[in-house]
């Protein structure tokens, strides 16, 4: 099942015919004769949820901004994509990046923006080259700027290069970012539908999020919620990595299982040669760890018991070190940390300094009851998600092997 | 609405926080950024943390607004837990040395480490002793960055002492627009600082050290100056005292705001040894003489209006430095503590027959920014520095209590009377729009030649930020503006430039509520506490004999023998100043 990658190998990302040829931007020419709300319910009948983490109900979000009548409005492509592990929205862009400028289009006209933003990792020099190349030829083709496809609707789009913190895929530390404030997350409410950037309603979407429109309108509502389950339709890019077979992106109809992926010859292939599963884990370095004996869950957006993130699957064997890998975490969070709460400031501060103490076998008792506690206050006391998510991993690691950290 | 914490109903607006539905009931919950000046909270500290029947996991009560049917838990097992965990996480990034502290004893942090039975290291601390000024640079590239500002001549920072709450970049940048604050580095090296941590460029109202939870940043300590010169036989110290300090000098020792203290005052300095206690409010008289000789001047020669007052040295180096093209605008006349410190040094020395050189004269002020006044190059009528050491009446109280001296057990002291007989309208330069009001009084007899049959002008008194009022003397319509706090400065010169508003006189504060706010006024400071400390300014204006500046008896002879008429030569000499524009030079 392809929606996202379809069409990569027939397409140069630097020549906007070859796009347009497989039926590009003809979502967007279908978009500007309806009703700008007849496109927000044509999403939201969709299913389609947030690629990025949380799993949103795209289609709702763009209705609260859709409905209100401001004389500005924002959309934001987020493609900051900082997490460990996680390359999806770079290769799309890479690949097809009319994919997303097409999709930020139909989202821009349907909530009523006039300007729309690629927010990208500062690290991502080249795709934010190639997208600039796809911009400048979409506006060319005058699907970009004033008068879109000789109608008379404008709308502008600006890549925005972020410096690259792992908090500014954050949304509201990545409209602080645009704005020219410091990367930090906000006091919601308001959320951003309501009032973003420069306190107007502003849509985030992913870019994989975004990527998933131009299919949707062209196929219709009724054949993308048939896509994999019912309450998490469509397709997701996974990416395989650590110790399996084949590694690198498998887009998947959501509500594949864990072990589809990595032990099917058509994905991962199962285990590299001589190595022997332990546990893969989901989504990232903020993602939980999954036990061989917990594969079968399926892998969807919504309610679970192993969120899937942004779509990254580690494999992990038996040779890893645990305590590598708990190093690895903690030194991600503490150096990704914002600093402007403090049990997160402190809190991944400390558990990395205890990580390092870990590794070099010099932990004391102390140190053992501090993890909980530290575990403990970034789970339930910080400012945003990103001190919840830096315990996640270490949580699971404590339960589920504590003799491999402690010791017996 | 009515909402439920700890099991009993409160009533409340919708809109209002759970953390000022308990405040306002008098339910502790502990705090280290959220503060009455700055709303609404950020909710950096986490330690506020509150259950509730609405949401699963621990709320921030000071950002979580209430809603129907809420109920609140404020000492539940977990919040307990998450309060002490935090504390502990912000202890061992603290420099915890309590004991030579500046503000020990009136730390918020110290205050809840004791609260929550905070002993010893949990973590191991992560701040060295560390401090010196030419250990900046290395400072710097320390890997806490911990940095110890020394160079701006009124408030001192010593990072290590630093928890993050930023409160300081809020109240400099909400309030006084200045934005001299702001967050550096990320992570656990996130340091509160200066833009490329420059030493501190601004305009010194102390705001920050006031709102400060911890000693991070404090007035420039000027104790040891102070003692050094009490120590000297050869020295005579001469003291003045702000019209404001005294209705909140006892608060640093358990009296409630507001209260007088004058007489405990000036006996706790002669009891320091200070040689003389004279009364600042003789300058404020002055300043206010010359003031209304000015602003007469200026309507009748239709000269460059409005006047602006220039009291406040805050206000002062704001526009010096942010719209110099309104330097004009700025009255001439000197501060109540300088034109006082020229007095000293040259009518009250020559009278006195003492060497200027071996008087030290000190000034105890509400301010931070008196010390940068009082060091200013202009501020030389006696030749000398007039003013030699300005210090808060938090370093005053600091010196106080080192010296084992009780102020209320001491039997009450009085001015010296050479320069030291107080007028209502002197008192209330204490507060915004007092300096509006005893200038009207001073100006309404000049302009009409006759008495005021009413001395209480109104009008003026209040808190809005900036009001406003038309003032008719015989056929002279003036227009009044009296404002305190920056941002509202800010946006009386934005109107005026734009011609939305005109002026004819025009009183600047920059704290708020005036000198009775100042940023080196007792902690902890709150619109209710100095609402308290203004009642008993206008109590005590309304209980003096002498209203009015110009009746002041002691000014009035110092006219006749030395200074002559109000504008005068003389006056003109010792009692004005010029002002630079600063514009790009730091």
């Amino acid at each position: 099942m392809e929606i996202v990658t379809k069409n990569w190998e027939k397409i140069n990302p630097l020549d906007i015919n070859t796009y347009i040829r497989s039926g590009g931007y003809e979502a967007l020419r279908k978009v500007i004769r309806e009703t700008p709300l007849k496109v927000v319910s044509e999403i939201k009948r969709s299913g389609l949820r947030g690629r990025s983490g949380a799993g949103f109900p795209t289609g709702e979000k763009w209705e609260i901004s859709a409905k209100i009548v401001a004389d500005q409005k924002f959309i934001i492509c987020n493609l900051d994509e900082s997490e460990p592990g996680v390359y999806k929205d770079r290769i799309i862009a890479e690949k097809n990046p009319h994919q997303i400028i097409e999709g930020l289009l139909i989202g821009a006209y349907a909530i009523g923006a006039k300007r729309a933003f690629i927010y990208i990792n500062g690290h991502y020099k080249k795709p934010a080259e190639i997208l600039k190349i796809a911009l400048e030829q979409a506006r060319e083709k005058e699907f970009v700027g004033r008068g879109i496809m000789g109608s008379s609707i404008d709308v502008e789009i600006e890549i925005f290069s972020g410096a690259g913190a792992y908090i500014c895929g954050e949304e509201n530390a990545l409209i602080n970012s645009i704005e020219g404030k410091r990367g930090e997350p906000r006091l919601k409410p308001p959320h951003p539908p309501v009032s973003g950037l420069f306190g107007k309603p502003t849509i985030v979407n992913n870019a994989e999020t975004l990527a998933n429109v131009p299919y949707i309108i062209k196929r219709g509502a009724d054949v993308y919620s048939k896509i994999g389950p019912s309450l998490s339709p469509g397709t997701k890019l996974f990416l395989l990595e650590g110790a399996v077979k084949n590694k690198g992106i498998f887009e998947v109809p959501l509500g594949t299982t864990a072990e589809d992926l990595i032990f099917n010859s058509l994905y991962g292939g199962g285990m590299e040669d001589g190595k022997e599963f332990w546990f893969a884990q989901i989504g990232g370095a903020s993602g939980r760890l999954m036990p061989r004996g917990k594969l079968d869950q399926l892998l969807i957006y919504g309610p679970s018991e192993y969120p899937i993130g942004a779509g990254s699957i580690l494999v992990v064997d038996k040779m890893a070190d645990i305590k590598d890998l708990l190093f690895s975490w903690a030194d991600f969070f503490h150096r990704e940390s914002c600093g402007k709460c403090v049990p997160c400031r402190e809190g991944t501060y400390r558990l990395w300094e205890i990580a390092k103490w870990l590794k070099n076998n010099d932990l004391k008792e102390r140190d053992r009851e501090n993890i909980e506690d530290i575990l403990w206050t970034l789970s339930n006391t910080t400012f945003c998600p990103l001190g919840n998510f830096a315990a996640v991993a270490w949580s699971d690691a404590i339960s589920m092997f504590s003799e491999e950290i402690f010791g017996k | 609405m009515q909402i439920k914490i700890n099991n009993k109903p409160y009533n409340c607006e919708s809109g209002e926080t759970i953390f000022s539905i308990c405040k306002r009931n008098g339910i502790r919950l502990p705090t280290l950024c959220a503060h009455p000046d700055l709303l609404p909270s950020e909710g950096v500290c986490r330690m506020c943390l509150v259950e509730t029947n609405q949401s699963k996991g621990l709320v921030p009560s000071c950002v979580q607004k209430v809603s129907e049917g809420l109920e609140v838990r404020t000492e539940t097992e977990n919040v307990n837990k998450a309060r002490k965990i935090n504390l502990e996480l912000l202890w061992a990034d603290h420099a915890g040395k309590c004991a030579a502290c500046l503000r020990n004893g009136r730390c918020e942090l110290q205050k809840l480490a004791k609260e929550y039975d905070i002993d010893g290291f949990k973590f191991v601390p992560r701040r060295k002793e560390l401090k010196s000024e030419n250990e900046l640079d290395l400072l710097k590239d320390n890997w806490s960055h911990v940095v110890a500002d020394e160079k701006n001549p009124c408030i001192a920072r010593d990072s290590q002492y630093c928890i993050e709450c930023r409160r300081c970049v809020r109240i400099c940048r909400e309030m006084q627009t200045v934005e001299a604050y702001g967050t550096n580095y990320r992570s656990s090296n996130t340091n509160v600082g200066t833009p490329y941590e420059i030493p501190l460029d601004c305009i010194f109202c102390g705001q920050c050290s006031a709102v400060c939870p911890t000693a991070a940043i404090t007035e420039k300590d000027e104790i040891e100056k102070f003692e050094k010169a009490l120590a000297d036989p050869q020295k005579m110290v001469i003291v003045q005292t702000a019209p404001s300090v005294r209705f909140t000098f006892l608060e640093e020792f358990g009296m409630p705001p507001g209260t007088f203290g004058e007489k405990k005052l000036v006996a706790a300095l002669k009891a320091l040894g200070a040689n003389k206690v004279f009364d600042t409010i003789l300058g404020a008289d002055l300043t206010i003489v010359e003031e209304a000789a000015e602003l007469i001047k200026r309507v009748k020669n239709k000269g460059v209006l409005p006047m602006f007052t220039s009291c406040c040295p805050s206000w002062v180096v704001y526009v010096e430095k942010y719209y110099p093209e309104f330097i004009p605008n700025l009255s001439s006349c000197k501060s109540p503590q300088q034109m006082m410190g020229a007095l000293i040094k040259t009518h009250y020395a020559k009278k006195e027959k003492f060497d200027p050189k071996n008087i030290v004269s000190v000034s105890i002020m509400p301010c931070t920014s008196k010390k940068y006044e009082a060091a200013r190059s202009e501020m030389k009528a006696s030749g000398r520095q007039d003013v030699d050491i300005v210090l808060t009446i938090r370093e005053l109280a600091r010196l106080i209590r080192k010296k084992k001296i009780d102020p209320i057990k001491l039997e009450d002291g009085k001015f010296d009377p050479a320069l030291g007989i107080s007028t209502g309208a002197g008192m209330l330069f204490g507060s915004s729009g007092g300096v509006m009001e005893a200038a009207l009084r001073t100006a309404a007899e000049k302009i009409t030649g006759e008495e005021l049959g009413r001395v209480d002008f109104e009008v003026v008194r209040g808190e809005e930020g900036i009001r406003c009022a038309e003032i008719e003397i015989n056929d002279l319509k003036l227009r009044v503006a009296v404002v305190h706090e920056i941002r509202n400065a800010k946006k009386m010169l934005e109107d005026l430039k734009s011609g939305k508003a005109q002026y004819d006189f025009v009183e600047v504060m920059a704290c708020p509520n005036g000198c009775i706010g100042g940023g080196g006024q007792p902690v902890p400071t709150s619109p209710e506490i100095r609402s308290a400390r203004i009642k008993g300014v206008i109590v005590r204006d309304k209980g003096m004999s002498i209203r009015k500046s110009h009746e002041n008896p002691v000014l009035k002879k110092i006219y006749k023998e030395f200074l002559g008429k109000p504008g005068g030569d003389k006056a003109e000499e010792l009692l004005h100043t010029k002002y630079t524009n600063r514009k790009n030079i730091s």
